[in-house]
């Protein structure tokens, strides 16, 4: 008890025992933010991103890669380091917009040094040169490309840190430091993702970046990279395009899905691995089927062409699509209560993925139709200046701060600390499966059903694909 | 079974049911969206080829493919105006420039200041524009003649982009003698692939010696570039090409891809020759489409010697600004398939791209790096290629 109350000093389940009431009846409150959330969007993306706002930093890496790295610090903050070393009666008892300056604050401080003094300064200045702009223009890069190519190496780990992070807290469920108290716990998590994240790069990231330059550096790098021959590119967009699944489907498990269906699992070793592994192995599932997706609405992959049809592209593409579902998903769940509820969690489940993914795509249908008309990006599907993980994920970014660092606010007001969500989420899940025969004969069912389904969507995506046409040929 | 069971066992089902969709969708999806069996669900390549007959053999002179000259000015000054999107017409670059600063002109304003100079007083043009313009010494320009033989042994000559910088393209036109070409009336036609800087700014250049030469344009071109056509002093008929193959003469054709290209344009057509018991040739000013799109395209619409792809000039749009990506490495590595015979390239190719070609051991013809061209591995200013049967 003791311990608890100890690890309880600074935001550890804080995230998950505030009671968020709204202030306004139906559906207001979400339109509330919306416009709230709009706003800030537009103003921010005209200061600090739009090709012809102020700082202009859509070149696109550049603002790519702080984009990216925005939203792992963020996430380190809320989730790894429990808002430490803000107090929990602070958290509690401060403005939510007061909160939100602070806290953004200090998570663009840690942002800062961590590009600045890390990438730039240490690893690029004493390691490997192309995570510094000026190393890369001592040996001849231009300027403009010089700083394009370290922003793309930073922005690269940014990718699989924003999995790693979050999928330790919510697949692994920070084990085996759970208990401990905050800043160790998050220390160590952060060491560890970290370390993870350093590993995963340099087998999926550095063979691009060795190739990035000529000659290939053979000596330094696999070149070409592994993945040719299966990925039919050399260009690391491949791994680009699974990792964001699964930071994607990490967020999926954790919101919609209430860590079902791995959370029946009772025995926690067993229950951690599946998640952490299952998350990876879904992933996987949807990147291949986003790729094949592309493929039959817009045909097959030449290797060698440009944009929509270079396979380095749609391997891009199967990441920026799925960051069209995060936004949906994220939505719903914080503003939305995780509607619906009222169903068993496997029910919830499904309706919550389903009007998801319509929402999904209503939004990219949408978001490619009017995106060049007020963000100042290029019109079409590929192009160098159409990067929609950019303004998805800044809007993200915008939505976490305005979630976890101000409580929904203004829509929305902290009242009291309440139960445990997410352990009262599991407990729901569990009290309601338990194994029978018509349990059984309900999954294989499902089973078939789902397959059925599989082969239904890819047999109707061309007519889909001709049918919902945004460019026409 | 009582009520109470059954309803426990209809929710059983529907909750099996429920985890039982997701895991069967997600098991499909992973087998069998990336296994070689999806390839069945592909509709398979269908030819539509049209005959555009044959001709006897076509030679290109490069008169330039300098565009520019300093790639840092180029993207320092298309950074600094507000990105790759910013409207090639405002940039202040010569000849639109009005002494404003960088991305604040306009095409009228800019006009206004030099349009008593087009086409005959093309030293006092320029005079005020490099006075006046953001970079005047760094324009350069993109121009080639191309020279066909019929079968019959008649040879027809069609320019092939007009340049950017007055000054500079005069000069290279005397180099070549392109200048007495068009007093005489020996080039046909002026083919623009598309209406960037550096391939249709230097239109006064030809119209100073040739003013009622046809032109022949992408259906893309903005109303700047039209009127800029006119406010020249053009004579002639300006043909406006769409989609699809146009044919031009016999053996050859051009095709017009419509794609967003950086600084506002938008679209580009390039040209096909069919040479007799060769192959296909094809000649390209920037192939922003990409070159294996074009190849792709080509081998689909148009009927060629022997299905053979026997030729491939001009600049290829992979590492213009010598920047690299892995994606140009997979251009690099898949163009060995088409198994070209000869291939020239320049301009916007990039010479790491031409280097790397060479080491992949393809039949690049190199050039001499005269004129301001840099590398030997560009077949570069005042250099010549030809593919004849």
């Amino acid at each position: 008890m003791a311990e608890i109350e100890k690890t309880e000093i600074y935001g550890t389940g804080y995230l998950d025992k505030r009671r968020l009431i709204p202030r306004f009846r139906g559906p207001l409150p979400a339109i509330v933010n919306f416009i709230f959330l709009a706003i800030i969007f537009y103003a921010t993306w005209w200061i600090f991103q739009d090709p012809r706002g102020l700082m202009r930093m859509y070149t696109p890496y550049v603002g790519y890669m702080y984009t990216r790295w925005l939203l792992v610090t963020i996430i380190w903050v809320a989730y790894i380091f429990s808002f430490w070393p803000f107090r929990q009666d602070w958290l509690e008892r401060t403005h939510p917009v007061i909160k939100g300056i602070i806290l953004t604050a200090f998570t663009s401080v840690i942002l800062i040094v961590l590009i600045k003094g890390f990438f730039h300064g240490l690893l690029g200045n004493y390691s490997i040169a192309y995570f510094s702009p000026e190393q890369l223009e001592k040996i001849g890069i231009t300027s403009f490309y010089a700083l394009e190519y370290s922003s793309l190496a930073i922005l690269m780990f940014a990718a699989i840190a924003s999995w790693l992070g979050p999928a330790w807290v919510a697949a692994a469920e920070e084990a085996p430091w759970q208990k401990m108290p905050q800043p160790v716990k998050g220390i160590t998590i952060w060491i560890t993702t970290f370390f993870l994240s350093v590993i995963i790069y340099f087998v999926t990231m550095h063979p691009h970046m060795g190739i990035l330059y000529y000659p290939w550096q053979e000596f330094t790098s696999i070149a070409p990279p592994w993945w040719e021959s299966f990925a039919n590119t050399v260009s690391g967009n491949f791994s680009i395009g699974w990792i964001m699944c699964c930071t994607v489907v990490v967020w999926v498990y954790e919101t919609i899905w209430e860590r079902y269906p791995f959370s029946l699992i009772r025995n926690s070793i067993l229950r951690r691995f599946s998640a952490f592994f299952g998350i990876i192995a879904i992933s996987l599932a949807l990147a291949a089927f986003l790729y094949f997706a592309q493929e039959l609405v817009w045909g097959e992959a030449i290797r060698g062409t440009r944009r929509e049809f270079s396979p380095d592209w749609r391997w891009l593409h199967v990441g920026e699509l799925a960051i069209f579902w995060l936004l949906p998903v994220l939505w719903l769940k914080f503003y939305h209560g995780n509607w619906p509820n009222r169903f068993s969690t496997p029910v919830n489940v499904v309706l919550r993925t389903l009007i998801t993914i319509v929402a999904a795509a209503g939004f990219y249908w949408t978001y490619y139709k009017t995106a060049h008309l007020f963000l100042g990006v290029q019109k079409g599907f590929s192009h160098p200046q159409q990067f929609p993980m950019i303004p998805i994920i800044w809007f993200i970014c915008i939505m976490l701060i305005n979630h976890w660092f101000m409580d929904n606010w203004p829509g929305w007001k902290m009242k009291e600390r309440g139960v445990d969500a997410t352990e009262q989420a599991i407990e729901k899940a569990r009290s309601e499966i338990s194994w029978s025969p018509t349990l059984l004969i309900g999954l294989v069912a499902g089973v078939v059903a789902g397959i059925v389904l599989y082969f239904c969507l890819i047999y109707a995506l061309p007519t889909l694909g001709e049918w919902l046409t945004i460019y026409p040929k | 079974m009582n009520k109470k069971e059954k309803g426990a066992s209809r929710r059983d089902f529907i909750r099996g049911t429920a985890t039982g969709v997701g895991v069967g969708a997600l098991a499909s999806a992973g087998v069998f969206s990336y296994s070689p069996w999806r390839k069945s669900m592909f509709p398979e390549v269908i030819r539509n080829q049209v005959d555009i007959g044959v001709c006897k053999s076509v030679k290109v002179t490069n008169i330039s493919e300098t565009s520019w000259f300093s790639n840092s000015d180029l993207i320092g000054d298309i950074k600094k105006a507000g990105g790759l999107l910013v409207n090639q017409y405002s940039f202040n670059w010569p000849p639109f420039c009005d002494g404003g600063d960088l991305a604040k002109g306009s095409y009228e304003s800019s006009m206004a200041k030099i349009k008593e100079f087009l086409p005959d007083r093309l030293d006092e043009a320029w005079e005020f524009i490099e006075a006046n313009a953001v970079h005047p010494e760094n324009a350069g320009g993109f121009s080639c003649l191309v020279e066909v033989e019929d079968l019959d042994g008649t040879i027809h000559k069609i320019l092939f982009d007009t340049g950017w910088s007055y000054k500079w393209m005069d000069e290279c036109f005397k180099r070549e003698g392109i200048d007495k070409m068009l007093a005489n009336g020996e080039i046909e036609a002026l083919f623009i692939t598309h209406e960037h800087f550096d391939h249709f700014w230097g239109l006064p250049v030809t119209l100073k010696y040739a003013p009622d030469i046809p032109i022949i344009i992408p259906d893309t071109f903005y109303n700047e570039g039209k009127q800029y056509i006119k406010d020249c002093g053009h004579t002639g008929t300006v043909t406006e090409v769409g989609s699809g193959v146009n044919k031009i003469m016999p053996g050859v054709a051009s095709l017009k891809f419509d794609i967003p290209i950086i600084c506002r344009v938008f679209g580009e057509q390039d040209m096909f020759f069919n040479v007799k018991d060769k192959g296909l040739v094809s000649v390209t000013g920037c192939c922003h489409q990409g070159i294996i799109k074009f190849v792709e395209t080509a081998y689909k619409e148009i009927k060629y010697e022997n299905d053979n792809l026997f030729g491939l000039y001009g600049g290829l749009h992979i590492s213009p600004f010598e920047d690299w990506d892995p994606k140009y490495d997979d251009l690099v590595i898949s163009l060995g398939k088409y198994d070209f015979d000869r291939i020239g390239c320049n301009h916007c190719t990039g010479i790491v791209t031409a280097k790397k070609f060479i080491e992949t051991g393809y039949p690049v013809v190199k050039g001499t790096a005269r004129f301001r061209s840099q590398d030997t591995a560009y077949l570069g200013n005042g250099d010549t290629i030809e593919f004849k049967s």
